[in-house]
């Protein structure tokens, strides 16, 4: 059942946004869950995260970070008017959206997509939201969208050196955030924090926020297939038990999380997928 | 029957590929019967009466075995006919023939039961079964046959959901279709066919022979809704305001995990991930297909049911060595024999009495070895028949580099959580009617049996479809009245 691309648009280097009649999802989607699209033929399950939606017109939108070849195949071969060929959804349990007080909500690189519908939540529940978006300079996306939506927004973007790989990238989201989630425990007082990343990054935080002693809550990423609880790929160590994120989470609480076996288990795929971008790579070029 | 046949003792054996050859590839192993070979083996069956035919007895659905299998010989010079006629007795017990004449355990069903065995071999029912099916696809035969009956329905104007559109759900939606209701399916993958497309794999049960199935139940009128995950995209609740009835068949989808230490470790998959990345995403053909599977050289698989096989004979075909580990013995393996004779022929090996006590991984986080407890068997049996067994205190540790868990399942959880629906033991509960807790939903297949096998789930949904169309029509005349 193919669903159709309303709008297409760059909004930073490697940031591309979908905008997807899928009357299914929107009708029912909440803040912090997914939807699984499958975009070809011979294409792969991805997860991804609504980030608007309009109940009525039944559309939702999706931003990805162009990172693989899924991704990079939807930003390089969908046009608005085309069909994607699934949306699945929507999946995963809502955020806790209730009165905490003050919320700092932290997006790691592009993690800040999925915080921005439950930020937004959290605000018109009545708490008063910080959001912090930490990646490389370029990426400032969605900066008016939060200030008309949450208390105060702040982008913490730094540059990128010659020759860094992602590693370099990803460590040094975690750096950043973890400093500056650092500087705005220590100045401030705050009742919650969230995060979404990043799985690195988001134990960096979570070291920070741990010496605070306040309450936090991480949306994971690990990798998934159908996200409806069928296979198991998903599976995270929570509170000394496995959970599969696609139907227990994909929120925890982010003491219970077991983040070591989380970062090796997201890393299990990362020779293939490379091989798969490079052929992908060189089939555009021709060769 | 008056005519007495030439008792023939020997079984007219279908042409298979030989293993060495079709351990590189996922085409499909057995070959099928000719049309001369299956009146051949036709020929051999006794045509026992059908109130007495013990082989009707043994089979799940009740298919008029020694009718079709009559027919063959009957018509034998119009091959056409003969198919079509012999189709014709097979639909009305039994919508998916080409699939259960590939996967149903005969052994243990019609075969087991079959008279010919006194004497000699089995009838081979269900490559017979096959057969019919595989010709009158081919030949479009069975088209002709749906063309003739789509006219004839009658309209009820009445609508059902169905939820799951693996074995039980096709056929209550193919049933209630017959009857003129409006049926609709709710499935929550981006393909239908439950395990027959996401775990059943290719060198078994072609994919295009279940997509073939599936066109012929839209022709019938049935709209299928994928990528609609009940208990997310629309409650049960949501389903009966639209609808007159729901169908659940949502299956027995969630695995089960063994409680041991580094279960999480990279390498471990459940036999449904590495199914599902075979056969519904296409991995062996990776990167044609973008998803990934990962498959070491020292392969564990885990449990010993027809889960088991599939996963240690795909792995094979990936260049691995394959071991089944199961804590049982031979005796109580549960696939079906035709299974554990082919994954023998591929080069699978089989370990008995070994109970996985913990996973142990190298110093990325990914599996190196599996340690066993060694099992022995009592001389009591537990409630299933099987020996009880035992640990003996002594430990084995093999080699591995991946880990394939099939030890079983539970039903889907999403569907379990239904407000008011009651459940024991993960198992939808349902009463002879095969209704649920909530009135006018129904439900049958895995959900309310465990895992089982596809004839059974089809068979409830076959039961099902009559008692909803009974409900429906009481419901019918109530509001006419
Ligand atoms: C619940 C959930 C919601 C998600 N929502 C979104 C979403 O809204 N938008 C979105 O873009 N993604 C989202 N993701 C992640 C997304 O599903 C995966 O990244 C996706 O598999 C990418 O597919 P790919 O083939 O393009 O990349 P892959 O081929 O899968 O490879 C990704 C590669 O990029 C690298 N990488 C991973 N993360 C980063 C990073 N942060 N920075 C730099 N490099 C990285 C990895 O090392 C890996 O090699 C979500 C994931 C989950 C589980
Ligand atoms: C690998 C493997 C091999 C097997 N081999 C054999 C064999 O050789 N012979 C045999 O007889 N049996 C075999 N079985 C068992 C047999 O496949 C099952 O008993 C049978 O498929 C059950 O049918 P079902 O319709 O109840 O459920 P399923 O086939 O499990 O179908 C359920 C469907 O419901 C969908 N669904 C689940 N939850 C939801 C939801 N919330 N909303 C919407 N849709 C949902 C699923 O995606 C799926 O498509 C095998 C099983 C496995 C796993
Ligand atoms: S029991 Fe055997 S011989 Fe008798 S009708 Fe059935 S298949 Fe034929
Ligand atoms: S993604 Fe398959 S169980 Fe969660």
């Amino acid at each position: 059942m193919p669903y159709k691309i309303l709008d297409k648009k760059e909004l930073a280097p490697k940031h591309v946004m979908y905008k997807i009649e899928a009357p299914h999802v929107a009708r029912k989607v909440q803040p912090g869950q997914f939807v699984i699209v499958r975009a070809f033929p011979n294409g792969e399950r991805i997860p991804l995260t609504p980030v608007m939606w309009d109940r009525e017109d039944g559309w939702i939108v999706l931003i990805t970070f162009v990172r693989g070849k899924t991704t990079m195949r939807m930003a390089n071969e969908l046009k608005p008017g085309d069909p994607i060929l699934n949306v699945a959804g929507p999946l995963g349990n809502p955020a806790p959206i209730e009165k905490f007080g003050r919320v700092l909500a932290v997006g790691l690189s592009a993690g800040i997509v999925e915080v921005f519908p439950i930020a937004k939540a959290l605000q018109e529940a009545g708490n008063d939201v910080t959001t912090l978006h930490v990646a490389p300079a370029p990426m400032a996306i969605l900066k008016d969208e939060f200030r008309e939506n949450v208390s105060r927004h702040i982008f913490e973007g730094f540059e990128i050196q010659e020759g860094w790989r992602t590693k370099e990238i990803v460590a040094e989201i975690a750096r950043r955030g973890a400093e500056k989630v650092k500087e705005l425990l220590s100045e401030e007082n705050f009742d919650f924090v969230l995060t979404v990343g990043p799985a690195g990054a988001q134990k960096a935080v979570f070291n920070v926020v741990k010496e605070f002693g306040i309450p936090m809550h991480a949306d994971l990423h690990p990798i998934m297939v159908d996200g409806t609880g069928m296979c198991g790929a998903c599976r995270v160590m929570v509170g000394g038990e496995v959970k599969f994120a696609c139907i227990d989470g994909p929120g925890f609480d982010a003491y219970k999380v077991d983040w070591d076996e989380l970062i090796h288990r997201v890393g299990f795929y990362t020779d293939l997928e490379r091989k798969a971008l490079e052929e992908y790579l060189k089939s555009l070029r021709g060769e | 029957m008056a005519v007495r046949r030439k008792l023939i003792k020997e079984r007219v054996p279908t042409p298979e590929r030989p293993a060495e050859e079709r351990i590189h590839d996922f085409k499909e192993v057995n070959l099928g019967y000719t049309f001369e070979l299956a009146v051949k083996e036709a020929e051999r069956c006794l045509q026992c009466p059908v109130n007495y035919a013990p082989c009707i007895k043994g089979c799940p659905v009740h298919i008029n075995i020694p009718g079709f299998i009559g027919k063959l010989v009957e018509y034998r010079d119009d091959p056409d006919k003969a198919v079509k006629e012999a189709l014709q007795v097979i639909w009305a017990c039994n919508s998916l023939p080409a699939t259960t004449g590939r996967v149903c355990p005969q052994e243990d069903q019609c075969e087991m039961n079959c008279v010919m065995g006194r004497v000699g071999d089995k009838i081979n029912i269900g490559k017979l079964e096959r057969f019919v099916a595989d010709y009158a696809r081919e030949k479009g035969i069975d088209e002709e046959l749906l063309f003739e009956m789509v006219p004839k329905i009658e309209k009820k104007g009445q609508k059902v959901a169905i939820i799951g559109a693996g074995p039980a759900g096709l056929t209550a939606a193919g049933e209630l279709a017959k009857l003129g209701y409006d049926v609709t399916i709710y499935e929550a993958l981006h393909e239908p066919g439950g395990v027959l497309i996401y775990g059943i794999p290719e060198f078994r049960l072609p994919k295009s022979i279940v997509q073939s199935e599936i066109e012929k139940l839209k022709k019938l009128g049935v709209k299928i809704l994928t990528d609609h995950i009940v208990g997310r995209t629309v409650t049960i609740e949501e389903l009966l305001q639209e609808y007159d009835a729901v169908f659940i068949g949502s299956g027995a989808g969630t695995p089960r995990l063994i409680n041991a230490p580094g279960i999480n470790l990279n390498g471990i998959y459940t036999a449904n991930e590495f199914l599902t990345r075979v056969n519904l995403m296409k991995a062996y053909k990776f990167p044609e297909y973008d998803t990934p599977v990962k498959v070491g050289k020292k392969v564990i698989v885990i449990g010993a049911g027809n889960t088991a096989m599939d996963a240690a004979r795909s792995a094979r075909r990936f260049g691995a060595e394959v071991i089944i580990a199961y804590r049982r013995g031979p005796e109580d393996v549960s696939a079906r024999v035709e299974e554990v004779h082919h994954a023998k022929e591929e080069g699978v090996k089989f370990e008995f009495f070994l109970n996985p006590v913990e996973f142990i991984g190298d110093e990325n986080g990914n599996v190196k070895a599996v340690k066993f407890e060694k099992m022995k068997a009592l001389d009591e049996r537990d409630k299933r028949g099987k020996r009880k067994i035992v640990g003996t205190g002594e430990y084995v540790t093999i080699e591995a580099d991946t880990v394939i868990i099939a030890i079983g399942k539970h039903p889907n959880r999403l569907i379990i959580n239904t407000p008011g629906l009651k459940v024991e033991r993960g198992r939808i509960v349902v009463d002879e009617n095969l209704m649920t807790s909530i009135p006018g939903v129904f439900a049958g297949g895995d959900a309310i049996r465990g895992e089982a096998t596809v004839i059974l789930a089809m068979g409830d949904g076959r039961r099902a479809a009559k008692a909803i169309h009974e409900y429906l029509t009481k419901k019918r005349e109530g509001q006419n009245a």
